[in-house]
């Protein structure tokens, strides 16, 4: 991948020289890979034979799939599309050979994100850059990480709990608490402890404890599921204020989520109001309708339209602040948008950061220094040395 | 009584300078206790300072005090608590109304067209500015209400956990009151100002006049009677400038700002002058890399020291100032 340069597409002055022999696209693909980019264009290519040649994404407003286009008399195939700067898309390949049809990550392209459901390839904008703060730093002393295991009577069944606890972690000091959805996943896939780390150690974010907590079967549990919220308020909530020296206000207590775990924190926060002093939604599946219940979004979405359908008939102040980040290219983005003033009309105090990204794991590893920031900040304000 | 407030002393040490500059002859008392766990890393320290150091230690004495008087330490703990409650109740109260400030503030124009408006007579609009006067008012209000309480809470926690009982901690007292006896002058190093306070109030420091006193960054604000916190370049965005706590009040009638330049927003001439407006009772006095500013015998500050203004600007003083 290229930085931005001014003038005429590589791909485009390529095309102006065919025929080319096969050294001359290799030497062309070894020197650009894929895409490349160009200030805010971006290149995708393929090389080999097909029937048909995608981009497959789900950036709204791109047209997906995105067509690939051979280039006359070569095997090599290529699509073009807008890039805005500081971008950042998730996308792989398709390929049809007759009926045959492949999907897989862009072998030119070495950059690759994870998430519990695969890989992607990542194309990465002119102005993006992951965040230093989510790099490991040798000088950012490590918190630790212990397993638990809590009997829980909402789930009937053994709830594996990992905690964090910050460096210099004391029993002298009083911490805030912060209950993850989806824990394994934020640390396999967002990075969060060496973020916590990090950012503590920076002075970025309050010294906290966090509770990791992932889910046995997601979609069941996560949207507005009484046993699950009376797990995390009335059985998790209290373990954890028992054996750990937490902060025994409110304001110490946070949830947070993303997606269907986004609606679980805001689900289990509003059957237990003010209980928890914020949230932390990343791109919460706030789906929702305003006439009828066809939402567009599957059965697994049934009742979480039920719920927030019923949240914004009668909107309530479950928590004081509340944080909300979302992708400008994900699907999500309009529903979050829309309860932005739904939520301030209750008089919680929200703030909402969107970045042009979309629904995955490294969009919202990279909002966390916002969010967490925000809701328990660090001791920076103390510190002039 | 003579006091030397600096810059930040990271990448320009001055220090040892302003130190020879008050020409004192004996050990140098330290305290670096907003240094926290890092206390006892005074290597670079001794060699700025001469070598001939009395390292105070608040910051070890004050772990030793909570391991060996549990008393002491759920009271402290307690009274973090309240604290933290306190300062989140502040910082809400803090944020309305300095909304109304400025919003008042971009109805009238700004900085700059109140200040033309002063200079042209008031004329351009007196009801309205006195709207903006009693606005700031109000954030005074905010500010003394704090205070208020903070002084009770310590109050309280003095009546419940009364240090006089403590004999660890009046051991480390009467050390510390040997200690500093016998140095020639006193040098407070900057860190973690709540700490830093923190560490003074349970010993109960009280620096003689006659002790020559060189602070910085947190150490300089230590040195104030009132610590201001403010951070503009906070992850979260600007965060207000918040009282914080009393310092010992050496040096009055000023607002210490260490790393003015890299802390705040000083190219805003609107926010900057709330505060020099907030705080119009003493001088916001700036605190950058090779700042060195000696106080006046007559605890005022010297000319060359730089200040914002109500107009929001960074002015330098023409002729000293009490």
């Amino acid at each position: 991948m290229n930085p931005a340069t001014p003038g005429r597409l590589a791909v485009n002055r390529l095309r102006e020289r065919l025929p080319v022999d096969p050294a001359a696209l290799d030497r062309f693909v070894a020197r650009h890979g894929s895409p490349i980019v160009e200030g805010e264009r971006a290149t995708f290519l393929f090389r080999g034979d097909a029937d048909e040649v995608r981009v497959r994404h789900r950036v709204v407003g791109l047209p997906d799939p995105l067509e690939m286009r051979r280039l006359p008399g070569t095997d090599l195939w290529a699509a073009t599309t807008d890039l805005p700067h500081g971008s950042r898309v998730e996308y792989q390949l398709e390929t049809r050979r007759g009926e045959d049809y492949e999907r897989f990550n862009d072998p030119l392209n070495p950059r690759i994100a994870h998430s519990p459901l695969g890989s992607s390839s990542v194309c990465a904008a002119v102005g993006y850059e992951v965040p230093d703060w989510a790099l490991p730093d040798p000088e950012a002393r490590p918190g630790e990480l212990v397993d638990d295991v809590l009997h829980s009577k909402a789930l009937r069944r053994e709830q594996p709990v990992r905690l964090y606890l910050p460096a210099r972690y004391s029993t002298a000091l009083r911490y805030p608490l912060l209950i993850v959805h989806d824990g394994t996943d934020y640390l396999d896939y967002a990075s969060m402890k060496t973020v916590l780390d990090n950012l503590i150690h920076r002075l970025d974010v309050a010294p906290l404890v966090a509770a990791f907590v992932p889910p046995r079967d997601r979609l069941k549990e996560y949207p507005n599921h009484a046993p699950h919220a009376r797990f995390v308020a009335r059985e998790l909530l209290p373990t954890l204020s028992e054996r750990l020296p937490l902060l025994e206000t409110p304001q110490g207590r946070c949830l947070m989520g993303s997606s269907f775990g986004g609606i679980a924190s805001l689900s289990t926060a509003v059957r237990y109001p003010g209980l928890f002093g914020s949230l932390l939604l990343q791109s919460a599946s706030l789906v929702f309708t305003d006439i009828g219940l066809d939402h567009g979004g599957g059965p697994a979405f049934d009742p979480v339209v039920k719920f927030v359908n019923r949240y914004r008939a009668k909107p309530t102040a479950p928590v004081e602040r509340l944080f909300m980040s979302c992708g400008t290219y994900e699907p999500l983005i309009t529903p979050n948008r829309s309860m932005v003033p739904v939520f301030r009309s209750t008089g919680m105090t929200v703030k909402y950061v969107e970045a042009r990204d979309g629904h995955n794991w490294e969009d919202w590893r990279d909002r966390l220094r916002d969010g967490l920031s925000w809701i328990f900040p660090g001791p920076q304000k103390l510190v002039y040395e | 009584m003579r006091t030397v407030l600096l810059g930040p002393q990271r990448f320009m040490t001055t220090a040892g300078t302003a130190l020879r500059s008050l020409g004192v002859a004996g050990p140098v008392a330290t305290i670096n206790a907003g240094w926290e766990e890092r206390e006892d890393v005074v290597d670079e320290l001794d060699q700025v300072l001469g070598g001939d150091t009395r390292h105070l230690r608040l910051y070890h004495r004050t772990l030793d005090v909570l391991e060996k008087d549990a008393a002491f330490a759920a009271g402290a703990l307690a009274l973090r608590d309240r604290h933290e409650e306190l300062l989140s109740l502040y910082r809400l109260r803090l944020q309305h109304a300095l909304e109304g400030v400025y919003t008042l503030q971009r109805r009238l124009g700004g900085a700059a067209a109140a200040a033309a408006r002063l200079e042209a007579g008031g004329d351009a609009g007196p009801p309205a500015y006195g709207a903006l006067d009693d606005a700031i008012e109000g954030v005074r209000h905010v500010d003394a209400w704090y205070a208020a309480q903070l002084k009770s809470l310590y109050a309280g926690f003095d009546e419940e956990s009364p240090v006089e009982s403590s004999g660890v901690i009046g051991w480390h007292r009467g050390e510390l009151g040997a200690l500093l006896d016998g140095c020639a002058a006193l040098a407070v190093a900057g860190g973690n100002v709540g700490t830093l306070l923190r560490a003074l109030r349970l010993f109960a420091i009280r620096v003689p006049d006659a002790l020559p006193v060189v602070a910085w960054s947190a150490g300089a604000m230590a040195m104030t009677e009132r610590v201001v916190l403010f951070h503009d370049f906070a992850p979260d965005g600007a965060s207000e400038a918040e009282v914080f706590d009393r310092g010992l009040g050496r040096v009055p009638g000023v607002v210490a700002l260490p790393h003015a330049r890299r802390r705040l927003r000083l190219d805003d001439a609107d926010r900057c002058a709330v505060m020099a407006r907030r705080f119009t009772d003493q001088h916001c006095l700036l605190l950058d890399d090779g700042t060195a500013i000696e106080i006046r015998p007559d605890g005022g500050l010297p000319s060359g020291a730089r200040i914002l203004g109500i107009d929001g600007a960074v002015h330098e003083l023409r002729r000293a100032a009490s």
